[in-house]
């Protein structure tokens, strides 16, 4: 019974671990200027998934949480994944990304060792 | 060989009877409905793909059935902006939270994976650009239902 148990969390992957944070936002206008992401990244997350920014991919900063700035993909999608799957954006604190924001779940979720996050300013596009 | 041409043609019919059949989306693309101001939609979305193919769950959306994951299908819900929760269950649920804007598309493909007696359907948030491209062979099989 007890590999059985096991299994299924092996299989069903970690929960991804978070706590209540409180995201002050920003006026999101058609000035708010993109960042592009310079070199591309991959991390581990702690639920035995990986995830990978791409290279030009595009962030806009919606607000901060205590942590530090939360940037959302523009017109794309980031996700956090474990035992389910849930929408996230990044959490950055001088220029290194140190964990995620859960907009649904109003939680941050940090990463385990933080890493520098080539960001570089765009002039708004539409 | 006559035994081996019978269960090849059984497994053809079983598959077949597996996929959706309706229009494709690039053949009703028109007929969909524009979206209301106050809502946002939900397109969700599964591959054609044989592995997996009879396991066909639910796909509920804030704790409400809207549809079936089956390959090769699609369909979309209209539905308030905020928070929501998408899930499917076969010997365990997996879920999925997003965020839905006013006058915001997004995509849910659902993809099946190894389980420990039955595969495992996870719902997952696909960026439009990518959904667009997978989706435009796919056959619609669902009624479009407002949240």
């Amino acid at each position: 019974m007890l590999w059985l148990a096991a299994t299924m969390l092996l299989l069903a992957g970690c929960a991804v671990s978070h706590t209540p944070t409180e995201l002050t936002p920003l006026a999101i206008t058609e000035h708010t200027k993109q960042q592009t992401l310079t070199n591309q990244l991959t991390f581990e997350l702690g639920t035995g998934y990986s995830r990978t920014l791409k290279a030009g991919s595009q962030w806009i900063s919606i607000g901060r949480v205590p942590q530090g700035e939360v940037y959302k993909p523009y017109k794309d999608v980031f996700t956090l994944e474990g035992a389910n799957v849930h929408e996230a954006y990044l959490v950055v604190d001088t220029g290194r990304l140190i964990g995620f924001y859960l907009p649904v779940e109003r939680g941050y979720s940090p990463l385990k060792q933080a890493l520098p996050l080539p960001l570089q300013t765009q002039e708004p596009q539409n | 060989m006559k035994i081996l041409q019978l269960a090849g043609i059984g497994l053809a019919i079983l598959l077949t009877g597996c996929a959706s059949t309706g229009p494709r989306l690039h053949e009703m693309e028109t007929t969909i409905p524009t979206l209301s101001a106050e809502q946002g939609r939900v397109y969700f979305y599964r591959s054609s793909s044989f592995v997996g193919a009879a396991v066909q769950p639910s796909i509920r959306l804030d704790g409400a059935e809207v549809g079936k994951s089956q390959p090769g299908g699609f369909f979309y819900v209209d539905a308030k902006s905020g928070n929501h929760e998408a899930a499917t269950a076969t010997e365990v649920e997996n879920k999925l939270t997003f965020v839905l804007d006013k006058g915001e598309v997004k995509y849910v493909r659902t993809k099946v994976t190894m389980g420990l007696m039955v595969g495992h359907v996870t719902p997952e948030l696909v960026s439009p650009e990518e959904a667009k491209k997978e989706m435009v062979d796919l056959h619609y099989n669902g009624v479009p239902a407002s949240k």
